[in-house]
């Protein structure tokens, strides 16, 4: 249910992009509108979703696909904005969930300091991991974020004194007088308080100077920087923004499910969903990685479910993803675009306004021909070339 | 403008030095680049002049030498730094961001300090004016929102020019302007080169196209394996019995 409705998200928002508009100032007020009025219903309906959900099962999918959300979203500060792909931010989810257990067991802190100290002690613990990881691009990053959480496991799994090992760690419930669907209820509104935040931050990034200097760097980092961007600074603070919000979820999810296992925590398998789920939805999008990880996290639960019993949920989710990848590269936001766009009312392309505004010129070039402006001839002389330059 | 400010406004090397493995790409290239004026850096393929480039932005660190920018020392900076010391650079292959319109990849290069100014929206009206007026400038105006991975070669080099120009630098470095665009846009990016050299802008121009730094040029220094052998006014270069050899071979 809350899959259908989110789904109607891109096709409702057809100039919700920067990307998208040619015709910006044309329909920005429709689009507005419309991108608002998906945003109430949306709301209305995510919100709404503790109460209608059928039994205490569905309830804590619920929360499993909100805290999917949350972490693909945090993924996305970093792997959406810079192109840097990540896949260790399992890592700072396992510090976010032991930091505030551990935190509450050791200090004895309410739940919730704990939860906000464990996220303060990762933002200081990424910083010089983050200068150290950035010293690389491309594979060799994928590679070093990799090496880090299986360090972490290593780690997480031996020092049973400190971490409880294998056996795991119980995490207190911050709200003991609870019972179960409450929790649950609880657990559900604080992850989607907590997505909110995130979805925020990311907005505000993407509008600002900063986020286009990000993205200059997804683009082409050596450029960006001989253009005067610091992209050092820029991926480190993107890098901590990113690892803080996945240790906030991580912490989150430990209060949640009130017991934690290095396996789990730190597993490549939650790092890869990360991705897939931002991927899925289209990493340039603010709802993109919340939109995959509705449809991803729907589709690992029912799997789970239909063939929980053997290996074949892995295989339905691989196939899942490889027809995802194979048909929308981009993810479905964009796809979803270009179909919508396709239905509606057809834009000129590119080519061809170029095409109707050379004619114009041509003709005003012809009726004034000495006080044609150089910018005007120039733009002519382009549009000609292009042929020519297409090899 | 006085003799001194010039004098300060220089971009000069010393003995600067860059090896990769064996092959020796740069080596004790002391150059001085007059201020003001068109510099043009010529040679064979493989003379070391794009390396050179790339040592005195930033983008390689030498392995001795040093790099002067207005009396300031800027060997090994970061390019970002060096970039807002007041030098801007194309690239040889041109760069663009690809998915980013027209207008986006200009306001990449807006310097921007302090935590607020990188908070504030990317659309300022008045960098975005500014945006539009050098997009005039250059001519492709009317690809504002295009993304630039949908213009053609020489839009691209235009969009690439009017992207250095954003930073508003001092000194201009462009690597072979001239390379794989049409004879029709040579012409309008030297005049481009002129006008802005004639509004203050020093230039330092890397080019295979021997007619266009023979025609465009005050200064040019000739490159080969790896050390400057030559420079002076174009005239004056072309008769030099060392350029020759280089070029020719004999």
């Amino acid at each position: 249910m809350r899959n259908a409705s989110d789904t109607r998200l891109p096709a409702t928002t057809p100039a919700g992009s920067e990307e998208g508009g040619t015709t910006r100032s044309a329909r920005w007020s429709r689009g507005r509108v419309a991108r608002v009025a998906a945003l109430v219903v949306c709301a209305v309906l995510v919100l709404s979703f503790p109460s209608m959900a059928p039994n205490a099962y569905i309830l804590s999918a619920g929360i499993v696909v909100a805290s999917y959300a949350c972490t693909a979203t945090a993924w996305n500060f970093m792997g959406g904005f810079t192109g840097y792909v990540s896949l260790g931010h399992a890592a700072f989810f396992g510090l976010g969930a032991y930091g505030t257990g551990i935190l509450i067991r050791d200090l004895g802190l309410p739940s919730f300091v704990a939860w906000l100290l464990a996220g303060v002690l990762v933002l200081l613990v990424t910083i010089p991991l983050g200068i150290a990881a950035l010293r690389v691009r491309g594979a060799s990053f994928v590679i070093v974020s990799i090496s880090f959480v299986l360090i972490l496991l290593l780690v997480f799994q031996a020092w049973g004194s400190f971490t409880g090992g294998s056996d795991g760690l119980v995490v207190p419930r911050p709200f003991p007088d609870l019972l179960r669907p409450e929790h649950h209820r609880v657990f559900f509104y604080l992850f989607t308080a907590l997505l909110a935040v995130m979805l925020l931050a990311w907005w505000l990034i993407d509008r600002s100077r900063f986020g286009t200097g990000l993205k200059a760097v997804r683009e082409d980092e050596d450029k960006a920087q001989a253009l005067g961007v610091p992209t050092r600074n820029y991926k480190l603070v993107a890098y901590v923004v990113s690892a803080t919000f996945t240790a906030l979820a991580g912490g989150m999810y430990a209060l949640w499910f009130g017991d934690l296992d290095p396996i789990f925590q730190f597993s490549i398998m939650l790092g890869s969903y990360m991705v897939l789920m931002a991927l899925f939805g289209g990493v340039r999008h603010l709802y993109g990685p919340l939109l995959g990880a509705v449809v991803v996290g729907v589709g690992l639960e029912y799997f789970k479910l239909e063939f929980g019993d053997t290996q074949l949920h892995l295989v339905a989710t691989a196939l899942l993803l490889g027809l995802v990848v194979l048909f929308m590269p981009d993810g479905i936001i964009p796809a979803a675009k270009a179909l919508a766009k396709r239905f509606g009312p057809q834009d000129s392309s590119i080519r061809e306004i170029s095409a109707a505004e050379l004619q114009e010129r041509n003709l005003t070039a012809s009726g004034t021909p000495s006080s044609t402006p150089s910018g005007t001839t120039t733009g002519r002389t382009v549009a000609d070339d292009e042929g020519e330059d297409e090899r | 403008m006085t003799t001194t400010t010039q004098q300060a406004r220089s971009l000069e090397t010393v003995g600067l030095r860059k090896s990769f493995g064996g092959v020796h790409a740069v080596q004790d290239a002391t150059v001085t680049f007059q201020p003001g004026r068109i510099n043009a850096v010529i040679g064979p393929n493989g003379s070391g002049k794009t390396t050179f480039f790339n040592c005195v932005t930033g983008m390689i660190k030498p392995d001795s030498g040093t790099v002067t920018y207005r009396g300031e020392t800027i060997t090994r900076k970061a390019p970002h730094r060096i970039a807002r010391a007041g030098i801007g650079r194309s690239f040889q292959l041109c760069r663009v961001f690809p998915r980013m319109t027209v207008l986006e990849n200009l306001l990449v290069a807006v310097r921007r300090t302090g935590v607020v100014e990188l908070l504030a929206g990317a659309r300022n009206p008045e960098e975005i004016d500014r945006a539009r007026a050098l997009l005039v400038r250059v001519g492709i105006d009317h690809l504002e929102d295009t993304e630039a991975r949908n213009l053609s070669y020489g839009q691209q080099k235009l969009l690439e020019l009017a992207g250095v120009l954003m930073a508003d630098p001092d000194t201009i470095m462009l690597d072979e302007p001239a390379g794989g665009v049409n004879p029709a846009l040579i012409g309008r990016i030297a005049t481009l080169v002129q006008e802005l050299n004639a509004e203050g802008k020093t230039f330092i121009v890397v080019e295979h196209n021997m007619e266009l730094v023979m025609s465009l040029s005050h200064h040019v220094i000739v490159f080969d394996r790896g050390r400057p052998i030559a420079e002076g006014s174009p005239d004056v270069v072309q008769t030099d019995p060392r350029v020759l050899e280089a070029y020719l071979g004999v």
